[in-house]
């Protein structure tokens, strides 16, 4: 943070903004006044947003639909072609697993790493990762073949004695999934307590403010009550970290823990991890890009913010690409006449397409992100961002379908072709998250404000017309970050 | 319920008296309304020997083909449920074919007529008995004056029946029937005739060294293929002596990929092949003529000539196919074979008296002329059999009445004026003789399913009401007939008919003299057309059995499909890849039909495989596919037998193209090794093939080869000790196995194992069927199966598109060699089941259970506790489970594999598994514990091979053995020390529990 207030001249002028700051300032943010207006603004339901609802409405009753007529007739109306006996069901799954992560690590573990990018766009990715997870854990049940079913896998005591199979991943995923959803929506509770109070106080319907009055929990903003909450909150925020890790590791242990050639690999965790945070910063570029534009928020979730999210992005997918590579070499070193056999095929098989697909989106694409004018061009992130989503989504199908229909048995060698039932489901999981997401986002603030009201200077008791250092000196002029705002 | 019975004070014995009185007086009301009462079981009043949930076996004879072959029909309840060869019979010897075990589908066809029908304005309508008879009747007695060109045409069968049926004729003034077969090699039968006095020669395979095949694919349905698949896999198991196939002719059949080399002679040009051994021509000039290369040739006649005893057999259907025969038989006769490996002296009987398939060309053109007045049909389909070429059916429209007794629809009956349904054969009285002097018994196992009659029944009714003499006294039915001409009557009778067969003798008929033949009318065109008989539909007389539609072809692996075969280089220069279409022209018509590329034809011919294709009239089932009969210009040869072949072919690539509905995935093992092989030389230690040069003992390791070190595993008395450490001294270890060999069950001390000996397997398929048979796996391939749900997959087929077969237990047809389009590759067939890993992927990975470990070893499917998660499958290495991914079972689905009365023949010791669940094979955990329980019952243990599991009992190579390996009285623990022994994927430390023998190929000159 600039020190000391002097001119600089133009030459002087640094050529790139000093990064090493500037994605803690928000100099067009002045006061507490203005975080609460405009970020309160946010919360007036618009015609546009009533038919953003309505078409994810429309999706959630179309995937509903084909499941019931899934249900109905059997699972044989999906595209399974044994023996590819998961599809695109375990794929999705998979897939908003993994979205659910980038919430999680931006609001937990970038919390315990004191990174300030975090603070504008941790509310989007943890209610983001919120849905995500509830999305996800429909599409176990979805792909069983009797669904209704599905409670046999949870232990309950029953007077048959009959326990789940303890040794079974799908068993562990029960169990995750379910701790998962239940910490991140705590996590993102308490982290809504102060903000929820801002709400009430604002509000002036009665019922939408005693509402409001409960959920805050009757948050008065005293001192005591801010030394329990960030108590609470760095507590959530450490007990929520391994959960990063340990979710999409205990996903991942439903490839590695079986036999079929390219899911049996220790390497899955680690990389189904840096995976899945890979995928969920594109999905936070997906969601952030549109909304602070769409919201007016741009001073709030800068460019400087989305170039710090940018190199994580970039990071994450070097990791990624790293874990291909070692997969590669693994199959090459591990003299197994099937794994070499399958990876063959991966690559000049049958399904080239689909890791080409994988390939370019998730490892030669990010590598855009190297060069700063590019990170910092939100079309671009925003463009890149869906190519994450289809190459990580993709990256789950090179898992899960090219596996299973090339396995020890040359005999048994197939293909598969998802049908409209698949694509229906899919699509109804996209409208389901959404529905969920549009809802939270006119309910809810997007952005933290009282995490946002940390990092912009105290209100004063004058109001001056130039700037201020933290010292509260008076400024003759305000440094201004080039690309800070536009 | 009276009021006074409720007094207080009631004793609760007399309360429960008056309900049980009240219960019997509401059943009994039930049972005299009028309204139809849904039985749980079929019987009110059960017969005396019944207990219902226990079965009654009935000894009778199977009517499929005209082998005879005897079989054991187990009923329950009254149903016939299950078909087992019968031990006791000459031909068949406790095992039955594909086409036998789906005799059941006949029986309870959703397609056979419900009772008689009449033609009423244009259309068959259904009739009474009394009505369709008095016209029967009335037509007989308007055609008193014209009888004489009266024709009847039955199906050939040996036995009583025939004479009985000439008896009857004769008294009506008729001419004796036809008897036609339209799946016997009539070629090769008049050639037999001829040369050997006899129809059909016992081939006895152990007696000869070398066995030469110019086309006769005697596995494949030519002759008695059961009792020649056994003594030819006996034959080959004797391993040192075992005689080497070869296999002359244009396309691989499954004999010809169970030989150990394939010449592959132009179509037409075997004879070439003949005349050079026999002398009359060089190698050159047979070369030249046959498209093989000259070193070939000249290597056979030196391996001819140094193999003494060989045996040569040939086919008839193809262009010159009589010539061939009787060529064949003449090099038989030279080479002093005709009493060594052929032996007229132990002849099948079956094919005795068959009449030609010309005899049906001269009926056409006397039908077309309008000489026949009246024209009956039973059990024969020449509408369909007969090509249209031939104009058979155009020829039968203008015959004024026509009769059918067949019991199933098919075209030939759905021309008929009136259907007198037959009973099926097992509804019926009847024998056979299948091999001269013995007689095989069939006898009723059931009442019949609809209102049908025993057509000699309805043929001694018509004939005492017209006042015929010739069954007056004491014959009310055929059955009497056939008391009265059994030698000792009715008691020796039912004596004789619990073992199924006796001694005894019929009168066997006299051929019909042959009509000159007719030549083929000459196509053009750059291919040879090979017409083949479908090996398990044949001449399409199974095509409306769904069993038979599903099982994949065992040569193509195609299913409910029909494809134009065509070598890898021809598909290439047609431009064409599997499943696009061709068009396949002849002088007789042309046929687009989707392109199946394989190895096994030659370059220059086009292989089609008759039997599908059938006209809607003969039901739901048989419309699947196209009739290649359709393609054939009608010729026959010398012998009166229609050609299946064409001399030329024009084939043009067309639009379009099909999935094909197969089930095969790749065709090659990738160094695999899941279906391995040995030569005789390697095994016995001669090879000089690497280092392994010392002769290989018992217990040794075979060359490369670790599957010892687990097989100790195997026969460990405790289910999950793989590495067979708990049973010797003192190594007690409770981490090793899953169940202490003590286990409270009991069941610990036992290992069901299966083996496998891949020597014997020839791919037949009949394990397939008889495990549909016995564990009520539905069919999924029938195209309403598929078309309403998967909307880019229709036809028939279209859920085997997505490889959702349910087959427990699948024929895999790898390849090894031959990557360059040659000849000379080998084939290795392995029946893949579940094996009941000691070590199963499958179960750890259920999260509820579903799958689990039993004490004796077997790897057991709850049904009732699957969820569908489907991770079983995904770690299944051997890819052995199969998902219900409709329900199969459900009647009032779209996909109901079971339409009314098929569902009769289901199971009751099966579930019939839901929609949703996974589904493997069980080792017939059914049978297990029936017989654990009747053991229990009777005070006593299990008896070694006591019992056995559906495909092991059908198997007509014996090439399966189920036991208990553990117990060393078992064979099956014999068995699995055989030093061909190993795993499939061993590597995976699976220990399986089934374990494979090595196949044995016999290379040329005993060498590696």
């Amino acid at each position: 943070m600039a020190t000391m207030a002097r001119p600089v001249k133009e030459k002087d002028a640094p050529r790139r903004p000093n990064i090493a700051t500037a994605d803690v300032q928000l100099p067009a943010v002045k006061d507490y006044e203005q975080v609460d207006r405009e970020i309160i603004g946010t919360l007036h339901p618009t015609a546009a947003w009533f038919i953003g609802l309505g078409v994810a409405i429309f999706f959630l009753i179309v995937g509903a639909g084909a499941w019931t007529y899934q249900i109905y007739s059997g699972l044989g109306v999906a595209g399974y072609n044994p023996p590819v006996m998961w599809g695109v069901y375990i794929i999705t799954f998979v897939f908003w697993v993994g979205i659910g992560h980038a919430g999680t690590l931006i609001s937990a573990i970038l919390y315990l790493f004191r990174a300030g990018f975090r603070t504008t766009i941790y509310r989007c990715a943890e209610a983001m990762t919120v849905f995500a997870v509830m999305t996800a854990g429909l599409f176990p049940i979805l792909h069983l073949g009797r669904p209704w079913k599905f409670f046999w896998l949870i232990p309950y005591p029953n007077w048959r004695y009959l326990w789940p199979q303890f040794k079974s991943p799908l068993v562990w995923d029960v169990f995750a999934i379910l701790t998962y959803l239940t910490v991140s929506s705590t996590f993102l509770y308490i982290g809504l307590i102060p903000d929820i109070a801002v709400l009430r106080d604002h509000e002036k319907n009665p019922v939408r403010k005693r509402i409001f009055g409960i959920l805050s929990l009757g948050w008065r903003n005293s001192d005591r009550e801010w030394r329990h909450f960030a108590r609470a909150y760095l507590f959530l925020a450490a007990f929520s970290t391994p959960l990063v890790l340990s979710v999409h590791s205990v996903v991942s242990f439903d490839f590695a823990m079986a036999l079929t050639p390219g899911w049996h690999t220790t390497i899955f965790p680690p990389y189904f991890v840096a995976g899945a945070i890979f995928s969920g910063i594109g999905m936070v570029f997906t969601i952030i890009i549109p909304l602070r534009k769409w919201f007016g928020l741009k001073h709030y979730v800068t460019i400087n913010h989305l170039d710090a999210a940018a190199k994580l992005c970039l990071f994450t997918s070097l990791v990624v690409g790293c874990a291909y590579m070692t997969e590669w070499f693994v199959a090459w070193y591990s003299g197994s006449e099937f794994e070499q056999g399958f990876f063959a095929n991966r690559i000049w098989g049958q399904w080239w397409w689909a890791s080409v697909i994988l390939y370019t989106c998730n490892m030669v694409l990010p590598l855009s992100l190297f060069k700063q004018t590019w990170r910092r061009n939100p079309t671009w992130l925003f463009i890149l961002s869906f190519f994450i989503n289809l190459g990580m989504w993709f990256e789950r199908f090179v898992i899960v379908v090219p596996s299973l229909s090339h396995e020890f048995e040359p005999w048994q060698w197939t293909g598969y072709t998802p049908t409209w039932v698949d694509f229906a489901i899919l699509a109804g999981s996209f409208g389901w998250f959404s529905m969920w997401f549009l809802l939270f986002i006119k309910q809810l603030p997007v952005i933290a404000i009282s995490e946002v009201k940390e990092i912009i200077p105290p209100k004063l008791r004058v109001r001056h017309d130039h700037g201020i250092d933290s010292a509260g000196r008076h400024l003759e002029f305000e440094p201004s970050t080039p690309g800070e705002y536009d | 319920m009276s009021s006074e019975a409720i007094t207080p004070g009631v004793k609760r014995r007399d309360f429960l008296k008056v309900v049980g009185a009240g219960t019997a007086v509401a059943s009994t009301m039930i049972g005299c309304t009028s309204e139809k009462v849904e039985k749980l079981i079929p019987y009110l009043v059960s017969p005396d020997e019944t207990v219902p949930g226990v079965s009654t076996y009935y000894s009778t004879t199977c009517r499929e083909c005209s082998a005879g072959c005897g079989v054991v029909a187990e009923t329950r309840d009254g149903r016939a449920i299950k078909l087992e060869g019968n031990p006791s019979h000459p031909v068949n010897r406790g095992a039955l074919c594909a086409r036998g075990q789906a005799a059941l589908q006949g029986l309870y066809n959703p397609d056979r007529y419900r009772g008689p029908m009449i033609r009423r304005n244009g259309k068959l309508v259904q009739a009474t008995w009394d009505e369709a008879l008095k016209v029967f009747g009335q037509k007989l007695a308007e055609n008193r004056a014209s009888a004489a060109s009266a024709v009847f045409i039955n199906r050939h069968e040996s036995g009583n029946f025939p004479s009985f049926l000439n008896t009857w004729l004769a008294g009506m003034g008729m001419p004796a029937a036809l008897s036609i077969d339209p799946d016997a090699d009539f070629a090769a039968i008049s050639a037999n005739r001829q040369s050997y006095g006899v129809s059909w020669p016992k081939l006895d395979f152990a007696a000869a060294k070398l066995i030469v095949s110019f086309g006769a694919d005697f596995l494949d349905g030519w002759g008695s293929s059961v009792s020649q698949q056994l003594d030819f896999a006996d034959a080959r198991a004797k391993i040192d002596t075992a005689p080497r196939l070869i296999y002359v002719g244009p396309r691989r059949s499954l004999t010809g990929l169970n030989a150990d080399q394939w010449i592959n002679a132009r179509s037409g040009s075997e004879i070439a092949i003949v005349q050079m051994l026999a002398g009359s021509i060089t190698p050159q000039q047979a070369a030249q003529a046959s498209g093989v290369d000259a070193a070939t040739l000249a290597a056979l006649q030196k391996e001819i000539a140094a193999a003494k005893p060989g045996m040569f057999i040939a086919g008839g259907t193809g262009v010159s196919g009589s010539e061939l025969c009787t060529a064949v038989n003449a090099l038989n006769q030279s080479q002093g074979n005709v009493g060594v490996t052929i032996k007229p002296a132990e002849a099948l009987n079956g094919y005795e008296g068959i009449d030609s398939p010309s005899q049906l060309r001269v009926l056409a053109q006397r039908m077309q002329a309008g000489s026949v007045s009246m024209l009956m049909v039973r059990g024969v389909n020449p509408a369909y059999t007969m090509p249209k070429s031939s104009g058979f059916a155009a020829a039968m429209a203008k015959v004024p009445f026509k009769v059918s007794f067949s019991a199933i629809p098919d075209e030939t009956t759905g021309m008929a004026d009136l259907v007198l349904p037959d009973n099926h054969s097992l509804e019926s009285w009847g024998d056979a003789e299948p091999v001269r002097g013995t007689l095989s018994l069939q006898q009723p196992a059931m009442d019949p399913v609809f209102d049908t009659r025993s057509t000699g029944d309805v043929l001694i009714g018509v004939a005492r009401a017209a006042g015929q003499g010739s069954f007056a006294a004491g014959s009310n039915d055929y059955r009497s007939v056939m008391i009265a001409r059994f030698p000792g009557g009715a008691a020796a009778l039912a004596a004789a008919l619990p073992r199924g067969v006796t001694s005894g003798t019929t009168t066997t008929l006299t051929p019909r003299p042959l009509p000159a033949p007719v030549p083929a009318a000459t196509s053009t065109g750059d291919y040879s057309l090979m017409v083949y008989m479908h090996p398990v539909l044949g001449m399409g007389g199974g095509a409306n059995k769904p069993w038979l539609q599903e099982l994949p072809d065992p040569v193509t692996k195609i299913a409910w499909q029909t494809v134009a075969e065509m070598h890898p280089s021809t598909a290439k220069k047609l431009g064409v890849e599997n499943g696009d279409h061709v068009l396949v022209e002849t002088a007789a018509g042309k046929l687009s039909l989707p392109t199946y590329v394989y190895l096994g034809i030659r370059p220059d011919t086009i292989a089609v495989a008759a039997g599908r294709g059938h006209a809607d009239v003969a039901g739901r089932y048989a419309r699947s596919g196209s009739n290649a009969l359709d393609l054939l210009p009608y010729a026959e040869d010398r012998s009166g037998a229609v050609m299946l072949a064409s001399a030329h072919a024009k084939v043009t690539k067309d639009g379009g193209s099909t999935r094909l509905a197969t089930t095969e995935g790749s065709a090659r093992q990738h160094g695999r090794g899941i279906g391995q092989a040995i030569t005789v030389a390697e095994l016995n230690g001669k090879a000089v093939s690497g280092e392994h040069t010392q002769k290989v003992t018992e217990g040794e390791e075979m060359p490369g080869d670790a599957s010892h070190a687990f097989l100790p595993g195997l026969r460990s008395p405790t289910a999950n000790d793989a590495q067979g450490e708990l049973g010797g001294d003192g190594q007690q270890s409770k981490e090793k196995g899953m169940y202490a060999p003590n286990h409270w069950s009991g069941m610990a001390k036992r290992r069901w194992a299966m083996t496998i000996d891949l020597a014997r397997c020839t791919g037949c398929s009949a394990c397939v069927t008889a495990c549909y048979a016995e564990n009520n796996i539905p069919t999924v391939g029938a195209d309403w199966q598929g078309a309403k749900v998967l909307p880019d997959r229709t036809g028939f087929g279209a859920n085997i598109t997505r490889s959702r077969e349910m087959a427990w237990i699948r024929l895999e047809r790898y390849f090894e060699g031959g990557e360059d389009g040659g000849a000379d590759f080998d084939t290795r067939f392995v029946p893949m089941l579940c094996q009941h890993c000691g070590n199963a992927p499958c179960e750890p990975v259920c999260p509820v259970y579903a799958t689990y470990h039993s004490p004796d070893g077997l790897n057991v499917q709850v049904y009732n506790r699957c969820v569908g998660t489907r991770y079983c499958s995904n770690n299944c290495p051997y890819k052995v489970r199969y998902f219900n991914w409709f329900g199969y079972g459900e009647p009032a689905r779209p996909q109901y594999a079971f339409p009314e009365p098929l569902n009769w023949q289901l199971n009751p010791d099966v579930t019939v598994r839901g929609k949703g669940v996974m589904e493997k094979c069980s080792f017939c955990v059914q049978r297990i514990r029936e017989t654990e329980n009747r053991a229990a019952l009777e005070h006593r243990g299990v008896e070694p091979d006591e019992f056995t599991t559906a495909c092991a009992e059908a198997c007509p190579s014996r090439a399966i053995t189920f036991g208990d390996a553990a117990d060393e009285k078992w064979t099956v623990a014999g068995m699995v020390n055989d030093k061909r022994a190993y795993h499939v994927f061993e590597e995976l430390n699976t220990f399986t529990a089934v374990v494979y023998l090595k196949k044995v190929n016999h290379p040329a000159g005993g060498q590696a």
